[in-house]
């Protein structure tokens, strides 16, 4: 690697300067940045002096800053709901000392191939914060999908709805500590019997993620006990490409039995 | 760049590259203690508390660590007056060749810090980030209960 710039702004007035820079990226807790390519960075803004790392419940609205680090949330989400979907997901990502140090604005701005917080960031449609030339809350998906957000914002934090969503979360590795293949996210909420919302999330597929509404849509306002999970998923059509040891119909099969078990338990079947 | 290192309660001033990594400035810096395994944050050899929380050293920038508190295995005990820990993993037969040793000990010294009285699947939990390849983990969970016991039992 070349020699780096280091900036380590207390103001985000300040860092809005730096981002004019060319090959200028924040630093939130390194991991993504030590895994990709340093070619073009010229130099790194160490997000450590700004107050980034909140954690806040307010009017039925949870705002995480892009500096809590995934033990941060998980350890904070606890608190309020032990079986909350990120307690979920985040507890089974990487490791103890990688969650002690990949931040969610990190992983919200890099979204490898293998995240464990973007399927349910989805799910639950959070809001994403930034400042910058785009200042204001964009939608996750939005933001995803239109990179001109990313260049020239800082991700400040995210804002989720707190509502009580009964959750399920997998994600296929061959050994724990392995990057997944693909995840799966479900939440569900009923009404007495009648189920009042679902969302369906897989990350690792064809452009990255895809909500399932179609299946979504067939599920919403059906009787609990009248949604048969097995042989349910067959109505979904999602595309994989193939990785070193598994095929992208494999995938696919794969992926179709976890919906499946995984709508089992979250409807109690 | 040069920065100051708060390293097992010394501070010290050094010159290091501003790509480099946590790891080489403190093996650079006679903490041989830390070890380099993967440089992958994969493996957990080369582990320590920074502001008393885990992390692979190998995945941090050192610029992002000058100022901070940073501990190392012999930050909390030497053979001469050993931690509760260490003298389990020696007790226990939890060491064969020693590599990863240094970093089990301080994700187990994390773990008993905040929870005095783990169940094994907590103790799993707290090393899911350290691979061992000679004991197969039995006398390393063996070594965290042994010290934890200790450790209750003599305050």
């Amino acid at each position: 690697m070349k020699e780096i710039k280091w900036y380590f702004p207390d103001n985000l007035k300040e860092v809005s300067a730096l981002f004019k820079k060319d090959g200028v990226i924040p630093h939130g807790g390194g991991t993504g940045i030590l895994k990709a390519s340093m070619s073009s960075v010229k130099g790194l803004i160490d997000l450590a002096l700004l107050p980034l790392g909140f954690f806040r419940v307010n009017n039925g609205t949870i705002e995480i800053g892009a500096a809590q680090t995934y033990a941060e949330v998980i350890e904070n989400m606890r608190k309020i709901d032990p079986e909350h979907i990120l307690v979920k997901a985040l507890s089974v990502s990487a490791s103890t000392p990688l969650r002690n140090r990949i931040t969610v604005g990190g992983s919200i701005a890099l979204f490898p191939p293998w995240s464990d917080l973007m399927g349910p960031l989805i799910a639950l449609e959070a809001d994403i914060s930034l400042y910058g030339s785009r200042e204001g809350d964009f939608n996750i998906t939005s933001y995803v999908n239109d990179r001109h957000l990313a260049r020239g914002n800082l991700i400040t934090g995210i804002k989720i709805n707190r509502d009580r969503w009964t959750g399920y979360y997998y994600r296929e590795t061959r050994t724990h500590f392995d990057y997944p293949a693909f995840t799966v996210t479900i939440l569900l909420k009923k009404a007495g019997k009648v189920i009042e919302d679902t969302r369906i999330v897989i990350v690792g597929c064809t452009g990255r993620f895809r909500r399932l509404l179609e299946l979504e849509e067939y599920i919403k306002g059906r009787d609990a006990g009248e949604v048969e999970p097995g042989g349910i998923s067959e109505k979904i059509k999602i595309d994989f490409t193939g990785k070193k040891s598994l095929s992208p119909g494999y995938i696919r099969h794969l992926v179709k039995v976890r919906i499946e078990r995984g709508l089992a338990t979250v409807l109690g079947n | 760049m040069e920065g100051i290192f708060k390293i097992n309660g010394k501070e010290i001033k050094v010159s290091f590259k501003s790509d480099a990594v946590l790891l080489s400035l403190l093996r650079e810096n006679g903490c041989t203690e830390v070890k380099e395994g993967c440089r992958e944050g994969e493996c957990g050899s080369c582990v320590v508390l920074l502001d008393g929380r885990l992390v692979n050293s190998c995945q941090v920038f050192a610029a992002s660590a000058a100022g901070k508190e940073i501990t190392t295995v012999r930050g909390i005990g030497n053979i001469h007056s050993p931690h509760p820990i260490q003298s389990a993993f020696a007790d226990s037969g939890a060491v064969q060749c020693g590599f990863c040793t240094p970093g089990m000990v301080l994700a187990a010294y994390c773990l008993l810090k905040k929870n005095p009285d783990p169940r094994e699947d907590e103790i799993i939990e707290a090393i899911d980030g350290n691979l061992c390849r000679c004991t197969g983990y039995v006398k390393i969970i063996e070594a965290v209960k042994i010290a934890a016991k200790r450790m209750r039992e003599n305050g």
